[in-house]
């Protein structure tokens, strides 16, 4: 299986991660050729989940389509890469049903354009105006400290990192103390013993 | 005089009905090992809404829905006498019979359909049309019983009903009691025949829409309304009462055996307690009025 | 006598309620008696909060003894609890409910998240702190808060209802251009979320 993969579509990057779990990459262009493929000739009946990764730096995105047999026991995951900037696929839901409302999220939280779906609607972000939220370029603090307000502290306020180190140290000493205390005590005890064996 | 009598019938209707609906759920919280609430809290909770605010309008007739009921159960209250014998707290006893009481206690639960109808929540009207498919299979049973009760003693009008039995109906003829109980438990609005109101399912159904003033006019009435279908129980089953004492302990009794069946019973579907009430206690029915005519 | 305990808890809890004295005249004090003696409580919850509320209501804590209860619709209760973080999404439906509940109306807010966004307080979709958006009552602190605590949430809201402070929706009434003005900057022009047959049929689902 992997020695055709590997000479159809002209790929190196197949790998075993598991016994149950296979991964090859490939060019976007010969996705669908290799997803018909799995699922006809294969056994790959259902598509678990599409993911997507972004590599800001390379400047795109890496969609996965996972490939489940029936017996839910082999999965295949499939990497492939996408621009970045007009990021946009062709729709996989007439293949497979679930892949409408996953490609809705993907749409939703990365704005990749899914040509072909005919329903890419926001699923929990409503009238959502900024940039896609899981897009590397959306920075949250920044856009958290810009449109909402948070509470002033109240005034006996301490800052919780530097108040652990305190008692941190607080209790490092406190433990040394008691252990040189123990360290004390065992020198003396050999003498309580001699008193306690004259005793008996 | 009259006035007086039928105003004195509803002040006590309206307190023993709270009264017994705080024990409802007194009782209910202790078969559930709760503490529960106080035995005046249905009280409280009424006042308390008479004292909000209106803030919904669904124009008139869904305004109407609920003084409909109201009348319909004050009506129905002032057709029963309280006792067999005396003058007092006869209400209109004399000008009317049983076949009016039956006609009577109709006559909210189709008021209420017309109100919540233009009240446009899709659970109210969700409600509405439980209520109604069980309201067709509940009568059935009743009916039968109460028919057979009136022509075994050979009138109408309830106190003599009531008057004339030497050994309570109930007794004399357990199975038409026990047909009529079954339906009479789901009259009451308690499991396992509480399909119109059920809380998780349509979010109390027919009250869904209704706030304020208008809830706590539906909450007195459904008191009143308690009060008065448990009277009429009791004048047809147990032998009437000739005086407070009795006519509460009588209702109380069957008050109790009612709300046991409803803590201890989950809910019905509405198709499977159309299914039920269809056919046992109105097979039950049929065969008492078999029997009773017979011998 | 094993119940000993349970009657000398509800004493107490009794006892701190019927302690206010400070109302006005008798006509406005039976008022607040008989609110704050009866409250609907609107089944709702968002975020992990509402998983405390069945305990709340239920055998093990039974708030029906003092009269707290749970109401199935908006338009029958008096308190709405937000129990926990409010998403965006959450928040639209929170302000529509809260509008749709008669006067007067009380909120109860629970959890770290509704003080000030709590573990989320880096979250690019959550509010961080309620008291913008819509009045509140009362703030039970705590991630989450138990039962216990919030029942003494209640209890402190229903002495506040006892002495008429508690004025929450006359105050959102009053201040309403300053509440639009903070929902609509976080949730666009349009607050209210539509609410027709087609938003299920039509529209993909959800
Ligand atoms: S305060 Fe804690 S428990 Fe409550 S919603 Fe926030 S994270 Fe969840």
């Amino acid at each position: 299986m992997f020695k055709e993969i590997k000479k159809r579509f002209a790929t190196d990057d197949v790998e075993v991660k598991r016994p149950d779990l296979y991964k090859v990459g490939i060019k976007y262009t010969r996705l669908f050729e290799l997803v018909h493929m799995l699922r006809d000739e294969y056994e790959y009946k259902t598509l678990n989940a599409i993911t997507c990764t972004d590599w800001i730096e390379e400047g795109h995105f890496a969609l996965t389509y996972m490939l489940t047999t029936l017996d839910r026991k082999h999965t295949f995951m499939i990497q492939t890469m996408i621009n970045r900037e007009d990021a946009h696929a062709k729709t996989f839901s007439h293949e497979f049903k679930q892949a409408q409302i996953m490609e809705r999220d993907l749409h939703e939280m990365y704005g990749i354009d899914f040509i072909g779906n005919e329903n890419l609607k926001e699923l929990s972000l409503e009238n959502w105006i900024h940039t896609p939220p899981l897009r590397r370029e959306f920075d949250t603090l920044e856009f958290v400290n810009n449109h909402l307000t948070f509470r002033e502290g109240r005034d006996d306020n301490v800052d919780t990192k530097a108040e652990t180190k305190r008692l941190r140290a607080l209790k490092k000493a406190a433990k040394e103390a008691a252990k040189k205390a123990k360290e004390e005590a065992k020198a003396q005890k050999p003498k309580d013993e001699k008193i306690k064996e004259g005793g008996g | 005089m009259i006035v007086v009598d039928l105003l004195l019938m509803l002040v006590v209707a309206y307190a023993v009905g709270f009264l017994y609906y705080g024990l409802y759920r007194n009782i209910t919280a202790r078969f559930q090992r709760r503490f529960g609430p106080p035995v005046w809290q249905s009280f409280i909770d009424s006042i308390k809404f008479f004292f909000k605010e209106e803030s919904t309008s669904h124009g008139w007739m869904f305004y109407l829905g609920p003084v409909i009921m109201m009348s319909g159960a004050i009506m129905t209250l002032f057709f029963i006498p309280f006792f067999t014998v005396g003058d007092t707290f006869q209400g209109l006893s004399q000008y009317g019979n049983a076949f009016v009481i039956l006609y009577l206690l109709v006559l909210g639960p189709l008021g209420n359909a017309l109100g919540v109808g233009t009240g446009g929540s899709p659970f109210g009207a969700m409600g509405i049309t439980r209520g109604l498919t069980r309201l067709f299979a509940m009568e059935l049973p009743f009916y039968i019983a109460v028919i057979a009760i009136m022509s075994l003693s050979g009138s109408a009008d309830i106190a003599t009903i009531a008057s004339e039995q030497t050994t309570f109906n109930a007794f004399a003829y357990p199975l038409l009691f026990i047909a009529a109980m079954i339906s009479f438990i789901g009259m009451m609005g308690q499991s396992p025949f509480d399909v119109p109101g059920a809380p998780v399912e349509v979010y109390s159904g027919p009250a869904s829409e209704f706030s304020g003033k208008f809830l706590a006019l539906l909450m007195s009435q459904s008191a009143i309304f308690t009060f008065a279908k448990l009277v009429l129980m009791v004048h047809l089953f147990l032998g009437g009462a000739s005086g407070f004492l009795e006519l509460l302990l009588k209702t109380f009794i069957l008050f109790i055996v009612v709300i046991a069946f409803g803590a201890i019973y989950g809910r019905f579907k509405t198709p499977q307690a159309v299914d039920f009430l269809l056919k046992v206690p109105t097979t039950i029915a049929v065969v008492g009025l078999i029997l009773a005519t017979w011998s | 006598m094993e119940h000993n305990g349970f009657i000398q808890e509800q004493k107490t809890l009794e006892g701190d309620l019927n302690s206010d004295t400070s109302h006005k005249n008798s006509v406005d004090f039976l008022m607040n008696w008989f609110r704050k003696r009866s409250i609907f409580v609107l089944a709702y919850g968002t975020g992990c909060g509402a998983i405390e509320m069945p305990p709340t209501f239920t055998s093990r804590y039974d708030a029906e003894r003092l009269g707290i209860r749970g109401a199935a619709t908006p338009r029958q209760a008096d308190v709405i609890i937000v129990s926990g973080y409010c998403s965006y999404k959450t928040l639209r439906r929170i302000i529509r409910t809260y509008e749709q509940m008669s006067n007067p109306k009380y909120v109860l807010a629970l959890g770290s998240c509704t003080v000030n966004g709590g573990m989320y307080w880096d979250s690019y979709n959550t509010i961080k702190k309620l008291e913008d958006y819509m009045p509140v009552d009362m703030y039970v602190n705590g991630c989450m808060p138990r039962p216990e605590s919030i029942l003494e949430g209640f209890i402190a809201l229903q002495k506040e209802i006892g002495e008429g402070k508690a004025s929450s929706w006359q105050k959102y009434e009053e201040n309403y251009e300053f509440y639009r003005k903070n929902q609509e900057a976080v949730l666009g022009k349009k607050v209210e979320p539509s609410y027709d047959a087609d938003w299920y049929l039509y529209d993909g689902g959800l």
